[in-house]
């Protein structure tokens, strides 16, 4: 039994050593293989080294750097406590912007509370311009209607327009036709030009025939003037002598002859006189003026009034309008109508005249009205004529030339004269001036 | 020969306007010294000592001429033209006497220079008034320088 353990332990120490030698010749085998890996980890750590030596020389150069990096940042922390104190001050302005910010957030609020009603505001003009719209596509659907009738209007003018073409052409062909006849009318001028001079020259014949009946008549009227009064006077001037130193020569029916040839001679001598007044107005030209219808009506009243010193008569001056013309003229015609209306109330116990204008037409109408004799309206044709008379001077004197000269003044003022009347009730004459 | 002052020159071709202008002077003790003549040439010579007048002295001047307008031969306007333009007589008032308002007449003589202008009228009482007065303002109110 010891034999057979020893042997046992043999093989089996044997067996380890067996075992040992392959695990060492695996070894070795290994050995060889880290042997090769050392000398490669060695070659590399060479290289390593190389490279330390060159990190090296980095890491002096890294710490030099971090040296100018850490004085840097000691003045970068320098800046950032002044940044800091920026920042803080910065703080405080932020509060107080805040504060405003507040202030400017409650506007806001106040802002858009009337932002709301603008928006109702806008919201109702929204509703307007929706409702114009409305209104709008029914104005576009006229405007669409008005455009056929447009369309349709031009295709008639293009008719009208070829119409007018035709026309045209018919124009052309008259123009030729007028050119024709404007030829003839030509001859025809000249021979009119022919006739013209031949007139003239009869205008310039008579205009010197009529000048000459002119001066005729100028000098007749002079004559009339002058040659007719002086006989006149010598007979009232003679009778007057007669009367005055010869009067106890003489008996009642004598004296009153003569009393008849002095009444007669100065008769015709008013009736010279006023014959010439009415050729003189005929020759006289109108020298127009504002008249003063007032003033006129009022110095004529006075004027005449002293003439009737026993009578009893009220003139009565309406509202009488102003008018342009020839104030001596004018005088004259209202000199003869309101003389005449105290003339012919002679025989009323009160006589009243009324004097006044109105307005007709574009026409200012003066009258003279009085309650006295009046005329017959049946001979009213002979009223304005000269020398013609309604009354005989027995009744009411005078010649006969007051009213043809106030017709003859009118005239001359492109007026108008006429009269209404009733025996034994009164007159009233109307004068007319044209545009006042 | 007419030594005697002479008042009044009356210078009238109408003999019974001569006549009635004579009475009426005479009526107012004015016709004391009148020479009556009967056209403008007649006055003229008469004025200027000439024709049938020569040698008559002319400083012997009248107080005032009544000179009728429209006379035969030289008229009044043609006679007071003579007058007024002559240093010798331009100073003897003249009454121009008419029958006419004619009315380039009265122009005519104001430009001529005359001193009274008068229309004779018709009635006789009103022509005797009218002679009288411009004869007594010429003759007794007014105040000719000589």
């Amino acid at each position: 039994m010891e034999n057979k353990n020893k042997s046992d332990q043999l093989i089996k120490a044997t067996r380890e050593l067996a075992f040992q030698n392959e695990e060492k010749e695996k070894r070795a085998a290994e050995l060889i293989i880290a042997d090769k890996e050392l000398l490669f980890q060695t070659q590399e750590k060479g290289k390593r080294a190389a490279e330390l030596v060159i990190a090296d020389k980095e890491l002096v150069f890294q710490t030099n750097e971090k040296g100018k990096r850490a004085a840097e940042l000691i003045i970068a922390n320098k800046e950032l406590a002044f940044q800091n104190e920026e920042k803080e001050k910065r703080a405080a302005e932020l509060i107080i912007a805040n504060k405003e910010l507040l202030f400017q957030n409650k506007e806001k609020e106040k802002r858009a509370a009337e932002l709301i009603i603008a928006n109702k505001e806008l919201a109702f003009q929204n509703e307007e311009k929706e409702k114009r719209a409305a209104e709008l596509i029914i104005a576009n659907k006229e405007l669409l209607f008005q455009n056929k009738e447009k369309e349709k209007r031009a295709a008639e003018l293009i008719i009208a327009n070829e119409e007018l073409i035709f026309q045209n052409k018919e124009k052309e062909k008259r123009a030729a036709e007028l050119i024709i006849a404007n030829e003839e009318l030509k001859k025809a001028e000249y021979h009119i030009v022919e006739l013209n001079i031949g007139l003239e020259m009869k205008i310039v014949e008579r205009t010197a025939q009529l000048e000459a009946v002119n001066k005729e008549l100028e000098s007749f009227s002079y004559s009339v003037s002058h040659d007719l009064r002086a006989p006149l006077r010598a007979i009232n001037g003679f009778t007057q002598i007669l009367v005055e130193d010869h009067l106890e020569q003489l008996d009642e029916d004598a004296k009153s002859v003569l009393d008849e040839i002095i009444e007669n001679s100065q008769r015709m001598g008013e009736l010279i006189d006023n014959l010439l007044e009415f050729s003189r107005i005929g020759k006289q030209n109108v020298s127009t003026v504002n008249v003063g219808m007032k003033e006129l009506i009022e110095s004529v009243i006075t004027e005449l009034r002293p003439q009737y010193p026993n009578r009893n008569i009220k003139t009565i001056l309406n509202k009488i309008k102003n008018i342009k013309g020839d104030k001596n003229m004018i005088k004259q015609v209202f000199i003869n109508l309101i003389g005449n209306a105290f003339k012919y109330t002679g025989k009323k116990d009160e006589a009243i005249i009324e004097i006044g204008s109105y307005q007709e037409n574009k026409n200012c109408i003066c009258y003279v009205k009085d309650n006295g004799a009046g005329f017959d309206m049946q001979y009213y044709d002979k009223l304005f004529g000269v020398f013609q008379r309604l009354h005989s001077s027995n009744e009411f004197e005078g010649t006969g030339v007051g009213l043809a000269t106030i017709q003859r003044i009118i005239t001359k003022h492109g007026g108008k004269v006429w009269a209404e009347a009733k025996v034994d009730e009164g007159a009233c004459f109307y004068i007319s001036f044209p545009n006042c | 020969m007419l030594t005697t002052n002479i008042e009044i020159l009356l210078v009238e071709d109408n003999k019974s306007d001569a006549r009635l202008a004579i009475r009426a002077l005479k009526k107012h003790n004015l016709a004391n010294n009148l020479i009556h003549l009967i056209d403008g040439a007649q006055a003229l010579d008469f004025i200027f000592g000439k024709g049938e007048y020569l040698g008559r002295n002319i400083e012997n001047k009248p107080k005032v001429i009544f000179l009728d307008i429209k006379m035969p031969k030289v008229s009044g306007l043609e006679v007071l033209r003579v007058i007024k333009n002559d240093d010798r007589t331009k100073l003897i008032p003249v009454v121009m006497m008419t029958s006419s308002k004619e009315e380039k007449d009265i122009l005519e003589s104001h430009k001529l220079g005359v001193n009274s202008y008068v229309v004779k009228p018709v009635s006789f009482d009103n022509f005797s008034k009218s002679i009288a007065e411009l004869g007594f303002y010429w003759l007794v109110v007014n105040n000719t320088p000589q």
